[in-house]
């Protein structure tokens, strides 16, 4: 799909924002995913033109990060964290509940082009392990149930609350945001809960400190 | 401490450090790496992404060390050594041996163990370093990493990832020496490969340099794919036939029959590196081969031998005398042009002789006397790496001469701004050597360097600050072939030069007009840059000759276009042409005119051709394989080489032009050494030499309609192209460029074609807008589907007309 004029500008914006213009090609091409549900080449073609650089050092930045598609990804991104942590704790059998309620292997989409699904690697989320995201929102402490239950209600076109952040939009809304992060919905959610908190709560009941950093090594 | 440089320039002596490599104690340069002092020792440490033209990456580890005090064996090719370091390669270190061996275990997991039909096997790093620092066995049983075999990143540059170590030699020589970043490391971990964009090849006049340094036999080219093994080929040191760049090649033949042509190292020239063009032309010396001498006879020709050819040559040429004319053609080593030079002289009697096959001019010739013929090498490569700016006049170097390209983009990257360009449009070379450009319609060249020396403004440019720039010591001004098109400007260049003291060189774009300017095969000019009409040069030439003086002619001959009508008009009585094509004249049917007219016309040429189908006697010469000779660089730097094809029985130029001489009694030297012998006994003239041009720049008057402004593509319509197919799919596509305006102006479509007209005909092509002057097209000079001189009937800076020319 050719890139529209106004997406133009808006990568262009993106550009303006760096001292060295290249810098922007991360967030580029987040914008580009947003518009075209995946890294086109068309959306190749556009980054390296405002940039100045050649399609293949576009290429090579997309294809060198996970997060950027070469298929379409659909309405929503699933991904279940399959590293240690989570994985032990019940990411494996999350992981295949969704497989087999989903019919997609990893990082593919589903036949209805709906959902994507994709094993992730540790988002720093272990205190609720394990993790599922949708559209890169957390959903802690998932079971295959409840994991399920997310998918069920996104195709019934429910509203699904992230555990810790805002209502679930679509992979182009959150693709958005990661290109454009002034979304207004930074404050959508608790950030911080108890859980996270628990080990600083413990080092304080036993008077636990790290030790001083030596002198000369701050910073 | 100072040492003096041979450039005269006083230069300090580097800072050095004392480091010790397996316990021998070594004085470097400060900043050497770790990889260059071992080899300094004489150690060789393993490695495969190290180039030392390459910036360090430290990508393939196979050159780790063991570095005192540091807690992990480090990359020796990325190690910057400090004052007293202690560095132990495996030689000395248990721990650098064991972590080269596991590298080495590493990079072979995947590599697949097809050496016996892998073009790099039997000069493969990887197969030669697998057996110096390698395990004799793997541990690795799972199933190699395997790819769809080969993928193409150009029509001519085939990928076998599955070899592939991804040391980045090939992406770091895209990005950092040719400037053409489309060749990129893509993906990552176990799935990491080299690629190109979906859409779009590699598309790069060096790309073949990638093949050369690949350490593997990932990359290899359409041309020598599957040919011939290392160990079967016969090598020999040669010298690029293609552009007077010089680079030094080597050239490998088996069974005589040439199977590929490597970049040969030559830091003075080239470096590393060659074009494309030099690289993979070479399949031309087999297309159209005459193979026997021929005259003609009832007004055909037919098949004769050499002693009945050379008898009928030399009877007619004898006849004609001093009235004949010599067309030597710019591709003759100077060996060659020096027979033509000697023999129109000498054996003819005659001045009238060019070797300018193109667009040329009387102001040419005489600036060519003036200040370039037989003058020392001054303005070298070197010059040009460490010069504070290079103005370039009438040049495109990336087109023209690529290594000067490679050179300017060398000293671009560690000083931008260097380069200024004056053209009539903005081409990507330029900004690959980061210069400032200097819009000039063509025809106003000359004008804008008369402004630079007023001191005025142009374009947001100051002129005075330019002219400031020429005066500093090393500034030099290089100016191309093309400045010929233009009445005024070689004047105009030589009146900067003397006004500012910049070093001033010539760019021609064929091998051999150098040489044969330095060898005098130009009317007016013997041998060493010495004037035909001095007393004292005639007398130093006929002494070498063996010739009485007196017989030498001693007014200045015709030349260019006014020998070519002269010709044209029958007042020429003979031609001795060399290898020369009609399209290559501003005027192709004047120059066709000029070899029909004359009545007796020998040529002297390689293959068949227009001119040999017109001819009266025609004498198959050797190409540049099966001779040996001598090209002179633009700089005026002798490139001596070998003969390839050393079976081969084709004669040179000078050696049947000899033949001819001999049969009229006056034997004269025609093998290469008695020819250099004779040359270098004359030596440079040291005598007054002619006057510089003073051609007034010419008064741009405002016209109607559209300038035409073009040049030559590297990779283009040319006969030494022929034959090798996937060279020409890499050419660039024959396009018109326009100004957005001047296009929009004339009514042409985005995406559609443009017909330009001139007086004898017109091209329809496609159109790219480009940042250039307005009202002015652009066209590649010779190549598929666009001859301007050919098609147009138009010379540069002529007026043609600009009209839509339909959907593409």
């Amino acid at each position: 799909m050719a890139i529209s004029e106004a997406t133009r500008g808006e990568l262009a914006e993106l550009a303006a924002r760096y001292p060295r213009p290249r810098s922007a090609v991360l967030p580029m091409l987040h914008l580009v995913q947003s518009v075209e549900g995946e890294v086109t080449t068309d959306g190749i073609h556009a980054c390296a033109e405002i940039l100045g650089i050649t399609p293949a050092e576009v290429t090579a930045v997309s294809t060198f990060y996970t997060m950027y598609k070469r298929k379409p990804v659909g309405t929503h991104h699933i991904g279940v964290c399959i590293n240690t942590m989570c994985g032990l704790l019940g990411g494996d059998a999350v992981y295949a509940a969704l497989q087999e309620r989903l019919g997609a292997g990893h990082d593919q989409p589903t036949a209805d082009g709906m959902f994507w699904l994709e094993r992730i690697e540790c988002q720093a989320a272990c205190t609720h392990a394990p993790v599922m995201t949708v559209d890169w929102e957390f959903m802690d402490d998932v079971t295959p149930a409840s994991a399920i239950d997310v998918i069920d209600r996104l195709e019934r076109g429910e509203v699904v609350q992230s555990t810790r952040g805002p209502a679930i939009r679509s992979f182009a809304a959150t693709e958005r945001s990661l290109a454009f992060p002034d979304d207004g919905l930074a404050d959508e959610g608790s950030s911080v809960d108890d859980k996270m908190l628990a080990g600083l709560r413990v080092a304080r009941e036993r008077g636990q400190a790290a030790p001083a950093i030596p002198s000369g090594q701050e910073g | 401490m100072t040492i003096t440089s041979n450039t005269g320039a006083e230069v300090a002596k580097a800072e050095t450090i004392a480091v010790t490599v397996d316990g021998v104690g070594i004085e470097v340069p400060k900043g050497t790496l770790a990889i260059r002092a071992a080899e300094l020792l004489g150690i060789e440490i393993p490695r495969f992404c190290d180039h030392p033209l390459l910036d360090p990456v430290a990508a393939c580890r196979a050159c780790l060390i063991e570095v005192e005090g540091m807690p992990k064996p480090q990359p020796a090719c990325a190690q910057v050594l400090s004052d007293g370091m202690q560095i132990r390669t495996q030689q000395s270190s248990p721990v650098a041996r064991e972590a080269q061996e596991g590298v080495m275990e590493f990079l072979l997991l995947n590599h697949p163990l097809d050496c016996p039909v892998c073009d790099k096997g039997g000069e493969c790093p990887l197969q030669n370093q697998a057996m110096q620092v390698g395990r004799p066995t793997s541990r690795f049983e799972e199933d190699k990493r395997t790819f769809p075999k080969p993928i193409s990143v150009s029509a001519q540059i085939l990928l076998d990832r599955e070899r592939c170590v991804s040391c980045a030699r090939c992406t770091r020589f895209a990005e950092q020496i040719a400037g053409d970043p489309m060749l990129e490391l893509l993906e990552r971990g176990a799935k990491q490969q080299v690629g190109t964009a979906t859409d779009e090849p590699f598309d790069s006049y060096f790309s073949g340099n990638t093949v050369q340094i690949c350490p593997v036999g990932a990359l290899t080219s359409a041309a020598y794919r599957f040919r011939s093994r290392p160990f079967d080929l016969v090598s020999v040191p040669t010298t690029c036939e293609h552009c007077a760049s010089g680079c030094s090649l080597r050239t490998d033949s088996r069974r005589g029959t040439i199977t590929r042509r490597l970049a040969w190292e030559d830091p003075a020239v080239n470096e590393d590196w060659n074009c494309d063009k030099g690289r993979f032309a070479f399949t031309y010396m087999a297309q159209g081969r005459i193979t026997t001498p021929m005259v003609r006879e009832d007004g055909a020709l037919r098949p004769a031998s050499w002693p009945e050819a050379i008898a009928i040559a030399a009877r007619g040429l004898a006849q004609a005398g001093s009235g004949a004319g010599v067309l030597a053609g710019g591709r003759l080593t100077m060996e060659d042009a020096y027979g033509y030079a000697r023999f129109a002289r000498a054996v003819l009697g005659t001045d009238d002789i060019d070797f300018r096959a193109r667009q040329s001019s009387d102001e040419e010739a005489q600036f060519l006397a003036a200040r370039i013929a037989g003058t020392p090498a001054t303005v070298t490569y070197e010059a040009l790496e460490r010069a504070p700016i290079v103005l370039l006049v009438s040049l495109e170097p990336e087109d023209e001469s690529p290594i000067i390209f490679l050179r300017l983009r060398k000293a671009s990257r560690r000083r931008p701004a260097t380069v200024v360009a004056i053209s009539p449009v903005r081409t990507r070379g330029m900004d690959k050597m980061a210069a400032t450009w200097l819009p000039a319609a063509p025809g106003a060249e000359a004008g804008v360097l008369d402004e630079i020396m007023s001191g005025g403004s142009l374009a947001e440019t100051s002129m005075a600050e330019l002219r400031d720039r020429l005066q500093a010591p090393g500034a030099v001004i290089l100016v191309g072939e093309r400045a010929a098109d233009v009445p005024g400007l070689l004047s105009a260049v030589a009146r900067l030069a003397d006004a500012t003291g910049a070093g001033l060189a010539w760019v021609p774009r064929r091998a051999g007009e150098r040489g044969a300017l330095d060898a005098g095969a130009l009317a007016g000019l013997l041998p060493g840059g010495r004037p035909l009409t001095d007393a004292d040069a005639r007398d130093a030439v006929a002494r070498a000759w063996g010739i009485d003086a007196g017989s030498l002619p001693t007014a200045a001959g015709r030349h260019g276009t006014p020998l070519l009508q002269a010709a044209s008009r029958g007042e020429v009585a003979a031609l001795l042409v060399g290898g020369i094509e009609f399209a290559d004249f501003p005027d192709p049917s004047l120059a066709r005119a000029a070899v029909t007219a004359t009545a007796f016309v020998v040529s002297l040429e390689q293959r068949h051709t227009e001119v040999t189908e017109l001819a009266d006697v025609v004498l198959p010469v050797a190409v540049v394989a099966e001779k040996a000779g001598t090209f002179l660089t633009w700089e005026g730097r002798p490139r001596p080489f070998g003969q390839v094809l050393r079976e081969d029985l084709a004669m040179s130029d000078a050696g049947v032009l000899s033949m001819i001489a001999a049969e009229l009694g006056q034997p004269s030297p025609g093998d290469v050494p008695a020819l250099r012998r004779e040359l270098g006994s004359l030596g440079p003239w040291s005598g007054a030499r002619a006057t510089t041009p003073g051609v007034p720049a010419q008064a741009i008057t405002a016209r109607a309609g559209i300038t035409l402004a073009s040049w030559r593509l590297l990779l283009d319509s040319g006969a030494m192209q022929e034959g090798e197919p996937h060279l020409a799919a890499t050419a660039r596509p024959t396009v018109a460029r326009l100004s957005e305006a001047t296009a929009s102006h004339a009514g042409l479509a985005p995406a559609a074609l443009v017909t330009v007209s001139g007086p004898r005909g017109s091209v329809t092509l496609p159109w790219e807008p480009a940042e250039m002057v307005d009202d002015v097209v652009w066209l590649p000079l010779r190549s598929p589907g666009c001859g301007v001189f050919a098609d147009l009937g138009q010379v540069v800076g002529g007026e043609v007309a600009i009209t839509p020319g339909g959907a593409a």
